[in-house]
């Protein structure tokens, strides 16, 4: 029995020696007090303190004036104010792709993408409640008969002249429905926008930064992941369903994102690229380059055959960035007619999701599902 | 009496992660084991059932009530759920199931249970050196087989997958720093693959039980603290004690007996079966260990790099060895138009089972399968199933996995028969 113990507290003075020695070899090559750990809540500060409630307050500020131009235009029903109108549309439109991504936190409660931008639209809904005048815009059959896609239908309409377009609303028999269904679909917008705001700047920017690990549930993960769905919508809601990949090649124009607008599918779909870059790179809006997933797969010293992953990914970002720039406005029509143009488009975003997919989450540490379970 | 324990817990934590609705009830299709596609899920009633009765039966394990008969339920009920879906196959599952059948045979209701108190006749204080070697010669081949494995040069020479792995705890406190410096991983790589190997020889030398014993805690407890691996550790922990003398566990059982109703004084009685017994449970046994040791050789028989096509991969202890994750695009060929659809697989699969689809190719083929049954039926006539699919191993950059002009839906799974339409590595 003695000797049993003897050789128990001698075993664990040596495994103690062992580590120590370990570290003292070391010690003398390389300074290990140096911190060469990655600063990730640096890195998490920068992403909510320089481009997610940035981008959430542009977006704002566009919101609110796409609402003051609309309640003019409602007032005054000259071409005029509907020409400024529809610009403050698209600005919005445009201010929308760079708050998509960050559908974690308040975003996800309020359920944004959903309920801001399902895509198509379905007119005969729109129509069915606009004659009725009775509806819940928050029941899910109402998710694609409200947000940005029913506005781009209401505000330009489907081969409608521009005092055609003015008459819906002025001397239409259903004129006031229709007022008052486009202010309802902005509302909830803006009351859902002041909502998540309140809740970044008020206790989730702390929440964020402060949860600094890779499992799931963390700000990094939830970041990787969300990101990844972005870069799956741009490829398929955006450009891969109107091009024919889930319907055998027969093109859906129809299935563009802001259809009705007509010329700025390409142009949403660029932003929405950029944002994803930028969100990489974790550069804000005044481009100033701030700490990333780039930096962080730069300090892992990531690797994909013989250049580094990060070099991969910013080559991947050019060339998709180059090949959507040859895709022409409109996107439905370009469908049809320039199809291998924007084929050659697709087929990088593919390249891009399979990179930041697959190839990030893995060196990053980080779980690609929203399932949780065990590892082995 | 500790594997029930453990057990009854690992069972409510999987119903209480609500990881029953989405493996077993949620899922379009299951992806079945070679051999085994005829085992298919009961439904959401039929499932919770299951459970349930796993929970009861591994309660009556623990306490030894009707031990015999729950041991039997317990590995019938646990391995039906595992072969339900690969998806969700581990190694800790497997080690659960072979245990529970092992434990079948083992006399562990003769001494101190509610079985050996009710029955006296049957109650016994010596149970034959058989029973126990059977148990401790599984944990043997265990730790022996994941050792090997891990004797490869991704493993010793590049660290691989701990470098990635570990530097992603960076932010845990004291530690944090020290796991992103790349000499942890390799010292944590060459030490795990020591432990794996040594420890099964030395827990065999009685001296040594418990400074090894030590060292079974300590790497147990630190591969839970790193990694995502639920209830293994603890049940290593519990087994393991498997090895110590039997005044070890005496002085447990009396430490918890003292609590329950005092000491009682007893004879020593020996458990002896008869002889038949003794034979049909040593031709078991000597089937059950051949198996044992040669299933987990049977990638000898593939070609290609064993991490990459996976072939053989299942059921031979490759623990925690691999940093793989992949994404693959399936594409539904109309051979009367033309045209091609490209598959959402979210439609069909949950996050996990299109995560492990992703990289391993029988389950591309058992998806690629289902597809076709799926498009048929919405009137494509005889239609190609190919993929397109990118794959990283080990932080080497995604490369493509599988050749993607193959039709996936006629090609099929088969014992040691190698699939050549996987890339080469």
């Amino acid at each position: 029995m003695k000797l049993k113990g003897n050789i128990f507290i001698l075993s664990v003075i040596l495994t103690t020696l062992f580590f120590i020695a370990c570290d003292k070899k070391k010690k003398d090559k390389k300074d290990d007090n140096e911190d060469t750990s990655f600063d990730k809540p640096a890195m998490l500060a920068n992403y909510s303190e320089n481009i997610i409630v940035p981008n959430f307050q542009s977006f704002k500020i566009a919101l609110d004036s796409l609402v003051n131009a609309y309640n003019v235009f409602t007032q005054t029903k000259t071409v005029g104010d509907l020409t400024i109108l529809r610009q403050k549309y698209i600005r919005a439109t445009i201010k929308f792709q760079r708050v998509s991504t960050f559908e974690f936190g308040p975003s996800e409660s309020e359920i944004v993408r959903s309920n801001f931008n399902t895509y198509p639209t379905n007119t005969l809904t729109i129509n069915s409640n606009i004659n009725s005048g009775s509806y819940d815009l928050g029941t899910v059959s109402n998710l694609d008969a409200k947000g940005f896609p029913a506005l781009d239908y209401l505000l330009f309409g489907k081969n409608e002249t521009d005092a055609s377009l003015i008459a819906l609303f002025d001397t239409d028999a259903k004129a006031a429905n229709r007022i008052a269904y486009a202010s309802a679909c902005l509302s909830e917008m803006q009351t859902k926008t002041n909502s998540i705001l309140t809740n970044w700047n008020s206790n989730y920017k702390n929440t964020f930064t402060t949860s600094t690990g890779s499992q799931i549930g963390s700000s990094l993960g939830l970041l990787v992941n969300q990101l990844n769905f972005e870069v799956d919508l741009l490829k398929n809601g955006k450009i891969g369903i109107p091009l024919g990949k889930k319907s055998l090649g027969a093109t859906l124009p129809e299935k563009c994102e802001a259809y009705y607008a007509n010329n700025i599918s390409v142009k949403l779909a660029k932003e929405c690229l950029m944002n994803i870059e930028d969100v990489y790179l974790g550069r804000s809006a005044n481009g100033s380059n701030g700490i990333g997933l780039d930096d962080y797969l730069e300090h892992l010293k990531a690797m994909h055959g013989s250049e580094t992953l990060n070099a991969a990914i910013n080559n991947q970002f050019a060339i998709t960035k180059t090949k959507l720039d040859l895709v022409a406005e409109p996107l439905s029509t370009s469908v049809n007619n320039a199809t291998s143009t924007v084929d050659a488009a697709y087929l990088e975003m593919v390249k891009l999701l399979v990179l930041l997919k697959t190839d990030m989450p893995s060196a990053l540490g980080i779980v690609i599902t929203y399932q949780d379970g065990d590892g082995d | 009496m500790a594997f029930g324990f453990l057990m009854l817990a690992s069972i409510l934590r999987f119903m209480a992660k609500g990881w029953v609705y989405n493996m077993y009830i949620k899922p379009k299709l299951f992806f079945p084991y070679y051999g085994f596609e005829w085992v298919k899920p009961l439904g959401e009633t039929g499932m919770y059932v299951v459970f349930i009765v796993l929970a009861i039966s591994a309660l009556c394990i623990a306490v030894g009530f009707l031990y015999r008969y729950s041991a039997i339920v317990f590995f019938l009920g646990f391995t039906y759920v595992e072969l339900l879906d690969k998806t969700n196959y581990l190694n800790h599952y497997y080690f659960i199931s072979i245990m529970s059948f092992l434990i079948i045979f083992l006399p562990a209701h003769r001494y101190f249970s509610i079985d050996s108190s009710l029955n006296k006749k049957i109650a016994a204080t010596y149970a034959p050196n058989y029973f126990i070697l059977s148990i401790k010669f599984q944990v043997f081949i265990v730790y022996f087989f994941a050792g090997i494995a891990k004797v490869n040069p991704d493993w010793l020479l590049h660290a691989q997958p701990l470098k990635i792995w570990l530097p992603a705890h960076s932010e845990m406190p004291l530690i944090g720093n020290l796991l992103t410096k790349e000499w942890i991983a390799y010292f944590f790589s060459w030490f795990g693959c020591v432990y794996d190997l040594v420890i099964p020889f030395l827990l065999f030398v009685p001296r040594f039980i418990k400074p090894t014993y030590f060292f079974v805690i300590v790497f147990h407890l630190a591969t839970s603290l790193f990694f995502n691996i639920g209830m293994f550790p603890y049940i290593m922990i519990s087994l393991t004690t498997i090895f110590f003398t039997e005044s070890f566990h005496l002085w447990i059982i009396n430490a918890i007996r003292s609590i329950i109703k005092g000491n009682a004084t007893e004879d020593a009685v020996i458990y002896a079966p008869q002889i038949k017994t003794v034979k049909l449970f040593s031709i078991l046994f000597t089937i059950h260990f051949v198996i044992q040791l040669l299933l987990p050789l049977r990638y000898i028989f593939y070609p290609g790099n064993l991490y990459w096509t996976e072939q053989g991969y299942r059921f031979s202890w490759r623990v925690m060895l691999m940093e793989k994750a992949g994404t693959a695009f399936f594409y539904v060929h109309d051979r009367t138009t033309g045209g091609e659809i490209e598959v959402d697989n979210k439609k069909y699969l949950t996050y996990m089972q299109e995560k492990m689809m992703a990289t391993q190719p029988d389950m591309m083929i058992d998806y690629a399968k289902f597809l076709k049954a799926e498009f048929t039926k919405q009137g494509f006539k005889d239609p190609i199933i190919r993929a397109q699919s990118y794959v990283t191993l080990n932080g080497n950059g995604s490369r493509e996995f599988i050749d993607p002009q193959v039709d996936l839906s006629v090609q099929s799974n088969s014992f040691l028969q190698n699939k050549n339409w996987i890339k080469k590595y």
